[in-house]
């Protein structure tokens, strides 16, 4: 991959004490991980690998003490505007209209307002959703809200986005559109991307690169190159695709061996 | 046929006006007038000692308007209202604020919010009226101390209510702990603090009743209670009317236009 590592994860490892138990959990061991400018990585694993956590860390949400992260050059310390971050849902704010929600961050960074007039409209035309400007998040389908969501982090301008599995509450058919659309507006904004999934398909038709991660304590098992030219990932076209299907079924495979393992523990 | 869809008509605008502001405002208040007529007139035997009809109400509302005394008891009784409860609610809010974002703060001072809000602000008066007489002075203690609380106990619990993702997202867009405050916790705490409003201002009410009287000061409340002792029911009524539609017009022209341009717009509340 050419260009330079945007973020930079190094021996990074992560234990925390259980909620309930106290006991302390091993979330992560030993993850190291580059992410290069405008490159799209996906991480796939299975549920309680560790994959949130690492996301959460890189976000600032989660302070870490062994190993390191940087992004831009800078060691991460608490959340800031160059990770943008997508959640799964409810986080968009019910009292904002949409184009208020979408401006926020240029709000809070004290942004010109005509400027952000500018930029926030801009954002509402990439994501489709021109003419719901004044509609408040209540007013919105769960897809609408998700399309919102990425427009407020895209139009904050990070250095990179994190997405915790962004469309993992809306219904299969909205998913589709919505993954076509992602394509769409990664090829658009040449946006740096961290995308975090438990959906194998999800994955393979994503990221250029999928980093599968092993069941907990979560690390790097495999590492997966998709090389196929973004515009041509259309689900129309991906489903057919040798390189798509075959990249799927090894993860998927990579993957099932982890959850079946566990089984048997 | 042109008069079926006259009636229609007609109907439609009347069902309207009878589910929409201020129509039903003005039939609910109609119909209780109504009704109570109709039980003072054939239900009570002794009306004008037991239940005195609206227009003996309004007629001693007639005599005290004349003398003055009505419009000057009523302005002394919302003043002290407005004033106490006004102070009590600005108090109210930035400590129950202050309590909701800082777990130090709240283990500090939640016992002793809890310690007062079970004392009454009956319960303090002798204490006030020891400190300061019967004064103004004290009622307005009493009313701000009352109307303190149940704002104060609500922000605190709508600030903490407030889903944690919200505050994550607006950290990661760059807010400041201020910027969270303002754009993220004041908002998402509206509903509580909407209900803690509310009870605020009916309390501050029945703080002023029980003031007024307690310290013999002039009001609605003591009206009420001399309307008692000259055993005239009518004027205790007139007082009783003037307190509860003081109440509905400040809840309709205030309250309700204030909630249904926030909590109700932004889908946190169903009508």
């Amino acid at each position: 991959m050419s260009g330079e590592a945007k973020l930079i994860i190094q021996d990074l490892c992560h234990h925390y004490p259980d909620e309930y138990t106290g006991e302390s959990v091993h979330a992560l061991e030993g993850i190291n991980l580059q992410v290069y400018e405008n490159e799209f990585v996906a991480i796939v694993g299975p549920s309680g690998c560790g994959k949130t956590t690492l996301l959460n860390i890189v976000a600032g949400l989660l302070p870490y003490r062994e190993g390191r992260a940087m992004v831009d050059g800078n060691e991460i310390h608490g959340p800031g505007p160059d990770r943008g971050v997508v959640f799964q849902e409810h986080a968009i704010l019910p009292w904002r209209s949409v184009a208020r929600n979408i401006g926020h961050g240029l709000e809070l960074q004290r942004v010109p307002k005509e400027e952000t007039r500018r930029r926030v409209q801009e954002y509402i035309d990439l994501v489709g959703l021109s003419g719901f400007e004044d509609r408040y998040p209540h007013e919105l389908s769960g897809g609408m809200k998700q399309r919102v969501a990425v427009a407020r982090t895209l139009c904050a301008d990070p250095v990179i986005m994190l997405m915790d599995e962004p469309f993992a509450a809306v219904d299969a058919q909205t998913r589709i559109t919505l993954q076509d659309e992602l394509n769409r507006i990664v090829m658009a904004t040449a946006k740096t991307i961290l995308f975090i999934t438990h959906s194998v398909e999800e994955a393979a038709f994503l990221g250029d690169r999928c980093i599968v991660f092993s069941r907990r304590p979560g690390q790097i098992k495999t590492e997966i190159k998709i090389d196929i030219p973004r515009e041509e990932r259309v689900w129309k076209d991906m489903a057919s695709n040798p390189k798509f299907t075959n990249a799927r079924d090894e993860i998927l495979r990579l993957v099932r061996q982890e959850v079946t393992s566990d089984d048997e523990h | 046929m042109t008069s079926i869809d006259l009636q229609q008509a007609r109907l439609f605008k009347w069902k309207k006006f009878a589910t929409e502001g201020a129509g039903r405002l003005i039939i609910f208040l109609v119909g209780s007038i109504i009704l109570w007529w109709l039980i003072s007139a054939f239900l009570i035997e002794r009306p004008d000692r037991y239940l005195p009809s609206p227009l003996s109400v309004v007629l001693s509302s007639a005599d005290m308007l004349y003398k003055g005394s009505l419009i000057s008891f009523y302005s002394d009784t919302l003043i002290r209202l407005v004033i106490g409860g006004a102070v009590g609610i600005a108090i109210g809010i930035p400590v129950g604020l202050a309590l909701g974002l800082n777990r130090f703060v709240a283990d500090m001072f939640y016992p002793l919010m809890n310690f007062f809000q079970s004392v009454s602000g009956i319960a303090i008066f002798p204490v006030i009226v020891i400190w300061f007489g019967n004064s103004d002075t004290t009622v307005l203690i009493v009313i701000l101390y009352t109307s303190f609380f149940p704002i104060a106990f609500n922000v605190l619990s709508g600030v903490r209510s407030v889903p944690v993702r919200y505050i994550q997202a607006a950290r990661t867009l760059g807010a400041s702990r201020f910027q969270v405050v303002r754009d993220v916790l004041l908002p998402g705490a509206m509903p509580s603090i909407a209900v803690g409003t509310r009870l605020s201002i009916g309390f501050a009410w029945r703080a002023v009743i029980a003031g007024e009287m307690l310290a013999g000061r002039p009001g609605l409340g003591n009206m009420i209670f001399s309307g008692q002792e000259f055993d005239n029911t009518a004027q205790i009524l007139l007082g009783m009317v003037m307190i509860g539609v003081t109440w509905i017009v400040l809840d309709h022209f205030l309250l309700r236009p204030l909630e249904s341009d926030t909590i109700e717009r932004w889908g946190l509340v169903q009508r």
